[in-house]
């Protein structure tokens, strides 16, 4: 068997452990996990488009809000109608639909991000991170607006269905797609895109398929951490995925080097117990995050955990 | 006779209202190493530019081996037989040399991301393929040492040659090399000319070469063509070239009569 | 047509605060090519700086108003220096993401310094000018949209005259057009490069105040939305050009006030990102930009 899937099997055989013991461990650190995983899931799948891809998008969060919307709309509309109205918590019917609504969640996130991909075909740099900001913009706009979604109030009562499995599972099988895709003869052609588009295209690369896949694929990710994070935290709200939420996962991405897969686990670690040991101090929080990310620009471009380049990867915008 | 490997009728490229190359005729026949030069702002690299699908013709056309190339993306005409050098290197600044031969040898495979994730048998035997003939270029062209270097530590000649290779990989008919020999010094070019007839003779290649260094195209050129102001002023071999009054006068100007061409 | 007459006074005032936010976008974009994220919350601190000058200067008065608007473009400008100096110029050979990346940390760091110097809940803003609804022909508006327009058109004067006439002027021209080649001509770029911040900045300062006189409720984070508005008016006049960011901006104003006179309003924030994506794809040059053809 090829080692990466042996690798996902191993994750998946740990996630199905931890939740085997859940009921013996503190629901708080529990708590944390899930938010770990979450934040791994988003900033792996933005690592493949900003770092890899080098494609800087700054409307993630958008993509989760689609993602969770979609999903939220399977388990809360459809799921009665399906599995009736109070299933066995963790039986297979309830599973059967949590993994449905995750899978449409993260489809819906795809078409979209398959939408803005298509523009960044025609931008580059600092361009497209405005179109993908404005998109993620355009997203919360529209979300407001629809009151069938629940408009600016939006959606609660979500079932409780994310767990540390569904959590660890899905940061497993996020590291596991993009390693895959970008650790072979075939992925050394996002690099190529990043480090340059017309290069790429005289060695017989197709660089508006390369971003395609890449926006795609991340974007899939993305939705699928919005549906987990819906069925998390219960209630939904359009401004719960603004501007802000984007930058968080950048900063994951840019602490953790961008390209750079181990270290944005690492950061993502970081970055989601960071404020849990920062509770006294809570109102410099945001404070020390801004600083980080300047301290990091100026001291350590190639980010905290990049120990093997001495130049940073940063694309060329 | 079969159709010519590569032929501009009357192709035209424009920027607003500077036209940068005007009804240019080229043909190549099928194994032929051909030189295009012409002072600075001739128009070479846009033709480059133009036969590589980066610049579309305002009129005229380009055909590759009889089919028209109009409208084809870049990476569609690398695929359909044509690579090039550029002249201010384009390498993938973090990508190791062997990944440059790599990603290029990739263009004769089917994979997409489905094989890339599934890793069946067929995609890993055809990943150890790509990599072993890009060793074996690495190796044919002395780069083996640097197999592992991110590009741009690499030293700005074999920065040159792994150009060239990167082109070799995604095994074309027709190379097109963008002054290959700037930046080199008289012994490297030495070593280029020989490379350049090497990679001629062994790939079966057909080459069509820009280039500034007179020694290096009167060197290895069968026929040369010359370009100035985007017109082609002279074609022929390069003793007539070395000869003729309108390339010596758009080289320095009207009443220089000999002396351009003889070191 | 009262109502069409009362809207374009509306969206002309709304769209001189974007002009004047979008010129220091554009003139920063021109020596630097990069959006400068934080200035929208510098325009933010103009506004701040704006409340607690007004208790100082004679409240409701010409003489009042003007002072206030003139310190607050101090104070930015200052603040502008000083962040292009320690957050930008050691980035100045790094690739342009790290700048960006470099600038949003800028951005997030005044919004929360904002917080917690000036509070997270938002401030009621003095009436700094003298405050009268005028009645025209039908047409309602209140004095300060008229002193909006007036500074503003002021404002734009004496930067033409600054960067049209003035020896500092035709340096910033050129080292927007080619920085290697005024280089070459003896400019000093990081002086030139300052100067753009410095006036940008001003700019930025004076249109937190004026948008505060409008609007007269601010907090830390008033800056983000007309900030992103004003850098996509930049965008839509053509970044990089001057008269473009003042195009951009008053077009944006006019068409947003539209919108939000009508059925659609709670979609006004969308429109403009709706015209930035439509823009960028099918005319990235914008209206008054040339298009930039990379070379090969």
């Amino acid at each position: 068997m090829p080692k990466p899937l042996l690798s996902l099997l191993l994750a998946l055989c740990g996630a199905w452990l931890v939740s085997a013991f859940s009921a013996h461990l503190d629901p708080y650190y529990l708590d944390v996990l899930i938010g770990v995983g979450i934040n791994i899931v988003l900033a792996v799948s933005l690592n493949l488009i900003a770092g890899h891809t080098g494609q800087f998008s700054l409307g993630h969060a958008g993509f989760m809000a689609i993602g969770a919307y979609a999903a939220t709309a399977v388990s809360l509309f459809l799921g009665p109608l399906l599995i009736g109205d109070f299933p066995t918590p963790g039986g297979l019917a309830e599973s059967t639909l949590f993994f449905a609504a995750l899978v449409a969640g993260g489809a819906a996130a795809a078409v979209a991000g398959l939408f803005v991909g298509i523009p960044s075909l025609r931008l580059r740099g600092d361009y497209l991170a405005l179109v993908t900001l404005g998109f993620g913009e355009i997203i919360r706009v529209l979300l407001q607006n629809f009151e069938l979604l629940g408009g600016a109030l939006g959606l609660n009562g979500i079932p409780p269905y994310t767990t540390p499995f569904w959590v660890i599972a899905a940061a497993a099988l996020t590291v596991f797609v993009v390693g895959c895709l970008v650790n072979s003869t075939y992925g050394l052609g996002f690099r190529a895109v990043r480090d340059d588009e017309i290069a790429a295209a005289a060695a017989g690369l197709n660089p508006s398929r390369y971003k395609v896949v890449a926006f795609t694929v991340g974007t899939f990710f993305a939705g699928i951490a919005g549906a987990l994070f819906g069925h998390f935290k219960l209630t939904i709200t359009p401004a719960g995925f603004d501007f802000t939420r984007s930058i968080e996962i950048v900063v994951i991405v840019i602490l953790g080097g961008l390209g750079n897969t181990l270290g944005v686990i690492l950061a993502a670690v970081l970055l989601t117990l960071l404020p849990e040991f920062l509770r006294p101090v809570a109102e410099y929080r945001l404070v020390l995050y801004a600083a980080l990310l300047i301290a990091i620009m100026l001291l350590r471009p190639q980010g905290l955990f990049n120990f093997s380049v001495r130049r940073p990867a940063a694309p060329r915008v | 006779m079969s159709a010519p490997l590569l032929q501009l009728t009357q192709a035209t490229v424009r920027f607003g209202g500077l036209t940068a190359v005007d009804a240019l005729d080229l043909t190549l026949q099928e194994g032929e190493l051909v030189g295009l030069i012409g002072p600075n702002g001739a128009g070479k690299t846009t033709a480059f530019n133009l036969i590589t699908g980066l610049y579309s013709p305002a009129s005229g056309s380009v055909a590759f081996s009889g089919r028209p190339l109009a409208g084809l993306a870049p990476h569609r005409i690398v695929a359909a037989g044509i690579a090039r050098t550029f002249q201010n290197i384009r390498l993938f600044g973090s990508l190791s040399v062997l990944d440059h031969v790599r990603a290029a040898g990739n263009l004769h495979r089917t994979a997409s991301p489905l094989h890339a994730l599934l890793r069946l048998r067929t995609f890993r035997e055809s990943e150890a393929a790509v990599t072993a003939r890009a060793d074996e270029l690495l190796a044919l062209f002395n780069l083996s040492c640097f197999r592992n270097t991110p590009a741009r530590s690499l030293p700005y000649g074999e920065q040159r040659r792994l150009e060239i290779v990167r082109a070799l990989a995604t095994r074309p008919r027709l190379l097109l090399l963008d002054e290959p020999a700037a930046g080199l010094n008289p012994q490297e070019k030495i070593e280029l000319v020989a490379l350049i007839q090497r990679v001629h003779r062994e790939f079966n290649l057909t080459i069509l070469l820009v280039e500034h260094s007179m020694r290096v195209v009167m060197g290895v050129c069968q026929r040369i063509a010359v370009l100035d102001h985007g017109k082609k002023i002279a074609e022929g071999s390069p003793e007539a070239i070395r000869q003729n009054p309108a390339v010596i006068e758009a080289y320095l100007g009207p009443d220089h009569a000999t002396g351009l061409f003889h070191h | 047509m009262t109502e069409f007459l009362q809207q374009l006074v509306n969206g002309l005032s709304l769209g001189a605060i974007y002009a004047l936010l979008a010129l220091g976008y554009t003139m920063v974009y021109g020596v630097l090519r990069f959006i400068n994220f934080a200035h929208s919350d510098v325009f933010m601190v103009g506004a701040f700086a704006g409340l607690y000058l007004a208790p100082i200067v004679p409240s409701g008065s010409i003489l009042g108003g003007i002072l206030v608007v003139l310190g607050a473009m101090m104070v930015c400008a200052l603040l502008g220096a000083l962040i292009e100096r320690f957050a930008y110029r050691p980035l100045r050979s790094a690739p342009t993401l790290n700048v960006l990346i470099t600038a949003i940390g800028v951005s997030l760091l005044l919004q929360s310094a904002g917080q917690l110097s000036f509070g997270a809940a938002p401030r009621a803003f003095p009436a700094v000018f003298p405050a009268r609804a005028l009645s025209i022909g039908g047409l309602d508006f209140s004095s300060n949209q008229v002193v909006v327009l007036l500074v503003a058109l002021i404002l734009a004067v004496a930067l033409r005259f600054v960067v049209f006439r003035t020896k500092m002027g035709s340096a910033l021209r050129a080292v927007s057009q080619n920085p290697r080649a005024a280089r070459l001509m003896g400019i000093n770029n990081d002086v030139v490069i300052r100067f753009a911040f410095l006036l940008g900045s001003g700019l930025a300062g004076a249109g937190g105040v004026l948008y505060a006189t409008n609007y007269p409720s601010i907090d830390p984070f008033m800056g983000v939305l007309p900030g992103l508005k004003a850098f996509i008016a930049a965008i839509l006049g053509g970044i990089g050009s001057i008269p473009g960011a003042a195009l951009g901006g008053l077009l944006l104003g006019l068409v947003e006030t539209f919108v939000s006179g009508s059925e659609y309003s709670t979609y006004k924030d969308a429109i403009a990102f709706a015209l930035l994506i439509l823009f960028l794809i099918f005319r990235p040059a914008g209206i008054l930009g040339k298009t930039r053809v990379e070379k090969v």
